[in-house]
């Protein structure tokens, strides 16, 4: 992801500001290197600073002092954060720190996976809906059919036809999602087959294909990579909702999620139990959207179409 | 524009009785089994047996469903296996709840959604913008219940202001009414307002970059007016689906909110169902959803067209 | 909020023409006295013979009557019934009901209904389907009397009728005890102390009972389900919380008064709060249980469930239950509640004393176990299964065993470990639940306890001297007997071990100070508790 966007970031200084509108498009001095690019998209810094941290912690989590985060001892249980255990402990006497640093893991992989295999399904379901009459009137009415159940229902109702395990929260959660994404990549088709240079280009004979290659499919990458950083943060507080439920992914492989579904009715007493993983969650999914917005930026299409 | 209003419904009741079977095959391939559930822990197999065959779960799959399609033609939506009430019954006193804090919520996140995102857009890379946008993502980077219970805690146990949970129907007055509705709305809202915050700010961006209204503000318009009728207008269309989206999201959110303040609402009766394998209830309200859906989306469809007038239907 | 003006008009009218009675007590509406309970769970239904959940059990006291009522130190004392009989060879029981006692639908309660729900309620119970077994005829004899004639004695006979144990022996009108005991009665009507309002009944959310202004409590001082069920109030309104904070939240902040099961961990906080009260709610508490499969391989061995308990600490089970409070909790090596007549550790050296760890390893191996998955079922949307699920991973996880973690709801739960299918086909091993200590005080209604096989509870133990000495106690003629059959019961049953008990563990009930005369029980009783 980061590589991609500094390709794009190369190109972006090269972009003329239009001088009339000031207040709109602030000039922007020109600076090379890291500084220049931190400079320039602070949110993109900000956001793959902490991702990347956290993809840190869930890669090394067996190394930041933990202990077995499924490991027992109802003696010390509900213990406030102390030296010992820097988040408490919960009411089954588990560190709450070291389910909170392997919690990432699956938060993180849930986050990233549904986001894929959403935009995916998605992003086809929608360019050939969108530009292939015939197919639109019933892949449409299929995505409403989908989408006409409330996701978080339709996620419950499919963990409940299988066991709790991260892969089928996975799944449950991605099918939810595709018929958003199909919408959304169907708007904004929508909205540029109408558009002069799209007619143009039909007029001259272009082949769809190239067509949807060349004009639509870079046009929807914008709001798609909205969507996209919005369905990573909604998938992992969506796996929060299916752990609050009782309907998420089993209690022996810690997630942020169900940490928080776990301790919720003590939070009055015990609130750090609540509290740390609600942090985590909330930062990750803070940097997701940060990331998201510095891209969308950076990926302007009306800008990258000047280029 | 009738026609395509006829045209809508036409082909919608097919997606409907698609969504109908869809789920109803989903649940019955589901381990649960209401039986089980009803006779308890102290139940024997036998006996589970036996009110199984009574509640009529025993015959096979498509004799059920065709049973229940019957049925629901002849205005039955059958009968809750636990509480042995109407479906119809059942929905119809839990509709008044959820419709309400959906409309709440609505109405509280575009009042202040829109001009949060309009705001952002207009002052685009200032602190303004970040400050908005930052808050706007901290709304729905956070767990709908961490937001409840610490809106709970602060407005109805500490500065008691509000009732902690519960629900008064509309009927009881509208002070009551909406004093038990204020932190679940807050509470749901969260995520729609950053989320219609932000796509009103990326829609907005798109738009106050067209060529027109660069036009428009060179030809001396206020900035003002470029943005609340040029701009505004234009980036209506994403703003609407989104809107329309968040009526399906809503509903979901207010399974959460209406645990959390104890809302006798759908959301917490579907779970319910889903949870215990009630199947007409589920069957029942699957089908109010889809209905709503199909509504909903109609009325965004239709909007599309007054706000941009070049999707044509 | 308060009762519906025109109802409670017609309510009194209806009073006032029935001459016989006492006139009952007109309270103005602004006096109405609205106590609002926090259920346990949700109220599915109100008919206690069809569905056997506890909370349908508990609302169920309010709206029906008994024949006879248990009394807190657990004997059967009359309730609707005025007198009995009964023969020499204790063949032949005569009773006959008291007067005045009337259905919600002001029908006067007659011997034709008692015994028309009286076989509803055969058909569905344990203890009634022995009585069955046992009965030659059961026959009114006139409007007020009806006489029970045994093929044999059954010295358990009025147990059976006050036992609040699922299923109980309710009184419904003829016409609706009539229907198949296994499908639900399609009304609601019943004699006792306060009446169902159907019309603002709001599953999942809301049960509002009012009360019965025709009925009429017996002489005696109420004591459980015995003596005068006298009323206090006039309306009780249920509302059902899921959410553990939330329930804390209302009830501090006084949206409900009464507070059936708090959270032990949340009590600290509650007590905090100068306005609450927050107490045991009944000494009887509650047994926990892990339940073997025992048609299938490792459990059907009796040398792997040795193993088990071998190493299980009813320490670490009931921390996870209850959490730290050690008031709360008591190991018992036992199959009966603690603290009641037939209590007894014989036999169970193996729950006791310093766990066997390279003993237990040993058995296994030597039982044959060669890390083939062990199925666990675990309804993680109950907090006291999904604890003790915990538990049992951990241990049997260090006891190299090699456990499948089924994370799902209690529906499923439920309905999977129904299934005698081997545990690799859609079966299960192993299961957790409670069960009520009052439940645990008679071998009778301990439903874990029963082996006879494929016809037991869900793990279909086997066990003939388990099912001898089950037999031997229904013919005890006295308590002495009785506790010698529970001894031998005892050492059978952790010999053979057809559960584990994994600890006796109390829960809390919490009101606010306004309210008074809430007493200890196994289910709410509110009979005799005011509000001002």
């Amino acid at each position: 992801m980061t590589a991609s966007s500094s390709q794009e970031l190369a190109i972006a200084p090269e972009v003329a500001v239009a001088p009339e509108l000031p207040e709109i498009w602030p000039p922007v001095r020109r600076r090379r290197g890291f500084l220049g690019f931190v400079l320039k998209h602070p949110t993109i810094a900000i956001g793959g600073l902490l991702i990347l941290v956290m993809a840190l912690i869930a890669v090394f989590a067996p190394y930041l002092g933990t202990v077995d985060p499924t490991a027992l001892a109802p003696a010390r249980r509900l213990r406030p954060p102390s030296r010992d255990y820097w988040f408490g402990t919960d009411m089954l006497g588990r560190d709450v720190y070291s389910r909170v640093i392997y919690g990432s893991r699956v938060s993180l992989i849930v986050g990233i996976a549904v986001s894929a295999v959403a935009c995916a399904l998605g992003m086809m379901i929608g360019l050939l809906s969108g530009f292939i009459r015939w197919l639109d009137a019933i892949l449409m009415r299929v995505m409403d059919g989908v989408m006409s159940i409330p996701s978080i229902l339709l996620a419950i109702a499919l963990m409940a036809l299988t066991r709790g395990s991260v892969r089928n929260v996975i799944i449950a959660i991605s099918i939810a999602e595709v018929p958003r994404v199909a919408r959304l990549v169907r708007g904004v088709v929508l909205s540029l087959r109408e558009q002069p240079f799209v007619e143009a280009a039909v007029a001259a004979g272009t082949r769809r294909f190239m067509i949807l290659w060349r004009h639509i499919v870079p046009n929807t990458l914008a709001p798609l990579t909205v969507q996209a950083t919005y369905i990573s943060a909604s998938a992992m507080i969506t796996e929060a909702i299916l752990s609050f439920i009782g309907a998420g992914t089993p209690p022996i492989i810690p997630s942020w999620g169900n940490i928080m579904a776990e301790g919720r009715a003590l939070w009055e007493v015990t609130p750090s139990i609540v509290f740390f993983p609600a942090i985590f969650l909330s930062l990750t999914v803070l940097a997701v959207n940060l990331l998201g917005d510095g891209l969308r930026d950076a990926l302007d299409p009306r800008l990258m179409r000047r280029i | 524009m009738l026609g395509y209003v006829f045209r809508r419904i036409v082909t919608t009741i097919p997606v409907m009785a698609v969504v109908a079977l869809l789920v109803f095959s989903l649940l019955y391939i589901a381990p649960g089994d209401p039986a089980a559930v009803i006779a308890g822990d102290q139940a024997s197999p036998e006996q589970i047996a036996h009110i199984r065959a009574s509640l009529g779960l025993d015959r096979p799959f498509l004799v059920r469903f065709v049973d229940w399609v019957w049925r629901i033609l002849h205005g039955d939506l059958g009968t809750s296996i636990f509480t042995n009430l109407p479906v119809s019954h059942m929905i119809a006193q839990r509709i008044e709840p959820t419709l309400s804090l959906m409309v709440l919520t609505l109405l509280l996140s575009v009042v202040i959604a829109i001009p949060m995102g309009v705001m952002a857009a207009a002052k685009q890379g200032t602190w303004v913008d970040r400050v908005i946008m930052v808050l706007a993502v901290l709304g729905f980077s956070t767990p709908v219940f961490v937001i409840g219970y610490v809106l709970a805690y602060v407005f109805a146990l500490q500065l008691n202001w509000l009732p902690v949970q519960g629900y008064t129907p509309l009927a009881d007055g509208f002070w009551p009414f909406l004093q038990n509705l204020i932190l679940p709305a807050f509470t749901l809202g969260g995520i729609y307002i950053a989320l219609i915050a932000r796509i009103t700010r990326t829609s907005m961006l798109e738009v106050l970059s067209q060529d027109y209204v660069r036009t428009a503000r060179a030809k001396g318009l206020g900035f003002g007016t470029v943005l609340f009728v040029h701009a505004l207008k234009n980036a209506a269309v994403p703003i609407t689906t989104v809107i329309g989206l968040g009526v399906a999201l809503l509903i979901g959110g207010a399974v959460v909110t209406e645990s959390v303040f104890a809302i006798p609402g759908l959301g917490r009766l579907t779970v319910d169902a889903i949870l215990r394998r009630d199947y007409p209830v589920i069957q029942g309200v699957v089908l109010l959803f889809s209905f709503a859906y199909v509504l909903v989306n109609l009325i965004v469809d239709l909007l599309y067209t007054v706000f941009d007038p070049r999707i044509r239907y | 909020m308060g009762m519906n003006r025109r109802d409670f008009l017609t309510l009194a009218a209806g009073a006032g023409a029935i001459a016989t009675l006492p006139a009952p007590a007109i309270a103005k509406e602004s006096e109405t006295r609205v106590l609002r309970f926090v259920p346990q769970a949700n109220l599915p239904n109100l008919d206690p013979v069809w569905g056997t959940q506890y909370v349908v059990r508990n609302a169920s006291l309010l709206v029906y009557d008994t024949l006879f009522g248990l009394s807190s130190n657990l004997e059967p004392k009359p309730q609707m019934c005025a007198s009995y009989e009964t023969s020499a060879d204790g063949r032949v029981w005569t009773f006959r009901l008291r007067d005045g006692l009337y259905f919600h639908d002001k029908e006067p309660v007659r011997s034709v209904d008692v015994v028309a729900s009286l076989k509803r309620w055969m058909a569905r119970d344990a203890m009634g389907q022995v009585l069955k077994d046992r009965l030659d005829t059961l026959e009114v004899v006139n409007d007020k009397q009806f006489r029970v004639q045994l093929q044999k004695p059954f010295p358990k006979l009025l147990l059976a009728l006050a036992k609040p144990m699922p299923n109980i022996a309710v009184v419904m009108p003829e016409r609706i005890a009539n229907s198949d005991p296994f499908k639900q009665v399609a009304e609601y009507i019943g004699s006792g102390p306060m009446r169902f309002r159907r019309d603002e009944w709001v599953p999942g959310s809301r049960a509002v009972f009012e009360r019965f202004s025709d009925y009429v409590p017996r002489e005696e001082t109420g004591d459980w389900l015995a003596g005068g069920k006298r009323m206090e109030l006039d309306r009780i309104e249920w509302q059902v919380i899921p959410d553990a904070a939330t329930a804390a939240a209302a009830l501090q902040s006084g949206e409900v008064d009464w507070w059936e099961t708090p959270i032990a961990d949340l009590v600290p906080l509650l007590r905090a709060n100068g306005k609450l009260r927050v107490e045991i709610a009944d000494n009887l508490g509650n047994v926990g249980i892990l339940r073997f499969n025992h048609l299938y391989p490792p459990f059907n061995d009796v040398r792997v469930r040795r193993a088990v308990a071998m190493v299980v600490s009813q320490d670490d089970y009931m921390h996870a239950v209850v959490g730290s409070d050690d008031a709360l909790w008591r190991p018992m090596p036992s199959i009966f509640t603690p603290g009641t007549p037939l209590y007894t550790e014989a036999g169970g050296e193996i729950l006791k004393g310093p766990r066997h760890w390279e003993e237990a390893k040993k058995l296994l191996a030597e039982a044959g176990y060669n890390g083939e998955k062990i199925v666990m079922l675990v309804a993680t949307d109950i907090g006291i299964t999904k604890g003790q699920s915990d538990v049992t991973a951990d241990l049997l996880k260090r006891l190299g065993m090699n456990v499948d973690y089924v994370a799902t709801d209690w529906g499923t739960v439920g309905a999977r470990r129904a299934k005698q299918d081997p545990p690799s086909a859609g079966g299960w091993h192993i299961f957790h639940t409670w069960l009520a200590g009052l439940d645990c005080t008679t071998p009778a209604t301990n439903i874990a306890l029963r082996a006879n096989g494929r016809k037991a509870w869900f793990g279909w133990p086997s066990s003939e001297l388990i099912q001898t000495l089950i037999g031997q106690w229904y013919d005890a003629p006295d308590l002495a007997a009785e506790r010698w059959v529970a001894a031998d019961l005892n050492k059978a049953a952790m010999d053979f071990l057809p559960y584990i008990p994994t600890g006796f563990f109390l829960a809390y009930q919490a009101w606010r100070n306004n309210v008074s005369g809430i007493v200890k029980a196994p289910f709410p009783v509110f009979w005799g508790v005011r509000k001002q």
